[in-house]
């Protein structure tokens, strides 16, 4: 019975190692693959993290059950040991863990100012001002582009075109926009983009990403906003940049209706 | 927008279509239900009025009896209401006694799924209100295998409907959970977190909406309400549906809404035939004057019994004919003429118009189109009950606090396109105390939405454009 426990903890161990090992393959920690450039190498650091973490959880079960292994093993009467610390031993398990998480912090570094330090934002985000204005409010995204050819600013101008739970982004280049919120603190969720950034009350916060791939993907609120906060789905559309411009023409078009032109179908 | 009309063949044929089978509430202990409330004016009758005298019934009967409450919901056949369902008629009377399978002819494709089952009810002949279950349908043949043999065979002709109600009962739960905790279960926007907006959630039992498409006097159409449930109403608590809801999604939802609102101002109109003589207050009234409390009580049975009759069906016609105008080309509001385009002369026009003693649009909006205009300091009668009402400012007829837009914020509830704006100014806001201009010509129209739509960037509040002759000095400056 003694030495069944020991095998026990021996067991869990094994199923750890076989799972972290097929889990990328698999796709198990994630609701897709990345599908931005950034997206992936934030995904390399959890995947980083998780042999960290399966290897020192490996590492401690096996001691665990050594351990077990040997008392279960011993004869019936021997004496007990005791012992009153070590030193070194101590140190070893602070030292060796604290370097490991440094290592973590330095090498995570760039990832992380790519994605929030504003001077570090691909160069093509540097030089264009944001795409859009997203305004998250309870229970939806407003989104407002510049009029065709003119700068985003920060108070409405004359010319912008508002939309409602519909991004529409270029595919293949870095797109900036600025998140907003009209209330309460939302955060801005695409999670086959892995980029999640809180929407504060006052502050305007650049966010980009780079989708390669054509496609719907979702964006919804992060953040428990209030009763509705399951509502706030909305679709950021990837499509190449004349298609882009089309739409941008469209919602132009629509924008300016006035009930008479032939060629409009007015819903 | 996918308006299908096929069901409206349905109204002439008997007066409940079918009932609609209740979603799995129905085990529920009552204090659970959702049920639909009465209105004030229904609550303030006196009682033989709301409950019947004898076998006559009240309102609350007649009410219930054509619309059900939420876990039955009934299909009145009188309203323009797509309650979703192929209707058909048997095509050949079945020989033999036993009768499994029926040549049907239906309006619209039908197809069933292996494993599949649909319930189909007759409506007219000897046969209905026979309901039957359909577990195979063979396209080609266009005939149903039932489910069981039917104990009375129908004959040629008779008209079926299959799955009804279908549609009504999806946009009952998708309400139930997107929509009644600020509206209500019974459409009357007093859900759970209403008290906690501003501006109010609207109360569809009026069957009036704001932000509409069509003539001064037109209902709602479906475009309209589905275009709210699309882009939301910013400034308000309203939001954008889509993507969470999908086309099909959306149209049982205007469907439910538009069946709310018709129960709502059936409920109103029926209650207000009544409520001049038959209300608390008239009965206290009357009995002040010296009738006797029996007498109200027969001549109330009299008018149940002669006059209420008459009265159904007018309220119900009425109702069938403006929701179905609302929907047509007649009630929408299309411009003759073109936007008169953007320019400094324009809105110089505008804004002399918007100033102008006629149509003074400074006198609720303010000179500065700030919404403080002189109207909304005074203090106004509530209509129905000839008090003055405890705050200033215009009302609406939901009795809520009506304040004017504020137009230098550039947040346009009913949409922010010329086109939104024109209707707006023809057509009013109904329900608000924005009156209709619709006597202006389309020009000037034009030249106030040309206006209104600069105020947000106007230099200065209330910002004069410059005159004809200044614009060419201005542009070259």
């Amino acid at each position: 019975m003694k030495k069944l426990w020991a095998l026990f903890f021996f067991f869990w161990p094994l199923v750890a190692l076989i799972v972290c090992w097929i889990a990328p393959d698999r796709g198990w920690w994630f609701p897709s693959e990345a599908k931005s450039p950034l997206g992936s190498r934030i995904d390399d650091l959890f995947y980083l993290i998780l042999v960290i973490v399966t290897v020192v959880f490996i590492g401690t079960q096996f001691a665990l059950g050594y351990v077990l292994w040997k008392g279960a093993t011993k004869e019936e009467g021997s004496e007990a040991y005791f012992s009153h610390g070590s030193h070194s031993l101590e140190l070893i398990w602070t030292v060796v863990p604290a370097f490991v998480l440094v290592f973590i912090a330095l090498y995570q570094m760039d990832v992380w100012a790519e994605f929030r330090v504003k001077s570090y934002y691909p160069e093509e985000t540097l030089k264009d001002g944001p795409m859009m204005e997203v305004k998250a409010r309870q229970f939806e995204w407003r989104i407002r582009y510049p009029e065709p050819g003119k700068d985003l600013q920060n108070q409405p101008q004359p010319g912008d075109l508002y939309t409602v739970n519909e991004m529409h982004v270029p595919t293949g280049k870095p797109v900036k926009f600025n998140l907003r919120t009209d209330d309460v603190q939302h955060a801005f969720f695409a999670p086959q983009l892995r980029v999640k950034q809180d929407a504060v009350a006052g502050l305007i916060i650049p966010v980009w990403f780079m989708i390669e791939e054509a496609g719907d993907y979702d964006l919804v609120c992060a953040e428990l906003c209030g009763w509705g906060h399951y509502k706030m789905r909305a679709t950021i559309v990837a499509e190449p940049e004349e298609k882009v411009a089309e739409y941008i023409e469209q919602l132009q078009a629509d924008q300016n209706y006035d009930g008479v032109a032939a060629d409009e179908d007015d819903e | 927008m996918f308006l299908k009309n096929r069901h409206f063949s349905i109204v002439t044929c008997g007066l409940l279509l079918a009932v609609v089978a209740g979603c799995s509430g129905s085990d529920l202990p009552d204090s659970f239900k959702a049920r639909f409330v009465y209105s004030d004016r229904t609550e303030g009758l006196m009682k033989e009025a709301q409950n019947g005298v004898e076998d006559l019934p009240g309102v609350k009967e007649l009410l219930d009896e054509r619309f059900g409450d939420p876990q039955h919901l009934l299909a009145w056949s009188q309203l323009p209401v797509d309650f979703g369902g192929l209707s058909g008629t048997v095509a050949e009377t079945p020989a033999g006694d036993v009768v499994k399978d029926l040549k049907l002819n239906l309006s619209d494709s039908f197809t069933l799924e292996e494993g599949q089952t649909a319930v189909a009810q007759f409506v007219t002949g000897e046969a209905a209100p026979a309901v039957v279950i359909i577990t195979g349908w063979d396209a080609e043949k266009s005939e149903a295998i039932l489910a069981s043999a039917m104990e009375t065979a129908p004959a040629q002709g008779d008209l079926v409907v299959i799955g009804a109600g279908e549609r009504l009962q999806t946009g009952r739960s998708l309400y139930m959970q997107h929509c009644s905790h600020c509206h209500g279960t019974s459409g009357d926007g007093n859900g759970p977190t209403a008290e906690y907006l501003y501006p109010r959630p609207r109360d569809y039992r009026h069957g009036v909406f704001k932000f509409t498409s069509t003539k001064p006097q037109s209902k709602v159409s479906r475009d309209d309400l589905t275009r709210v449930l699309r882009n939301g109403v910013a400034g308000t608590y309203m939001p954008s549906f889509v993507p969470m809801l999908n086309d099909e999604q959306l149209y049982d939802v205007v469907e439910y809404v538009r069946f709310l609102s018709m129960r709502g101002e059936f409920e109103r109109k029926l209650a207000g035939e009544l409520s001049a003589d038959y209300s608390q207050d008239a009965v206290d009234a009357r009995k002040a004057d010296g009738e006797s409390y029996k007498d109200i009580v027969s001549e109330l049975k009299d008018f149940l019994a002669e006059d209420m009759a008459d009265s159904l069906e007018f309220v119900s016609d009425d109702l069938a004919t403006s929701w179905t105008e609302a929907d047509t080309d007649d009630a929408l509001i299309t411009p003759n003429s073109p936007r008169v385009p953007d320019s400094p002369e324009s809105r110089r026009l505008g804004r002399e118009l918007y100033l102008s003693k006629a149509i003074n649009c400074a006198d609720c909006h303010g000179v500065a189109g700030n919404g403080n205009g002189p109207q909304t300091t005074i203090y106004e009668k509530n209509p129905v009950t000839q008090e003055l009402y405890s705050e200033p400012g215009l009302h609406d007829v939901w009795d809520n606090l009506n304040q004017p837009r504020n137009l230098t914020y550039g947040i346009y509830r009913g949409g922010r396109r010329p086109i939104d704006l024109y209707r707006r100014i023809y057509a009013g806001i109904k329900g608000s105390r924005m009156p209709s201009f619709k006597n202006l010509k389309d020009d000037e129209i034009w030249h106030i939405v040309n206006y209104v739509l600069s105020i947000p960037f106007e230099p200065e509040p209330g910002h004069a454009p410059l005159p004809a002759g200044d614009v060419a000095t201005a542009s070259n400056n």
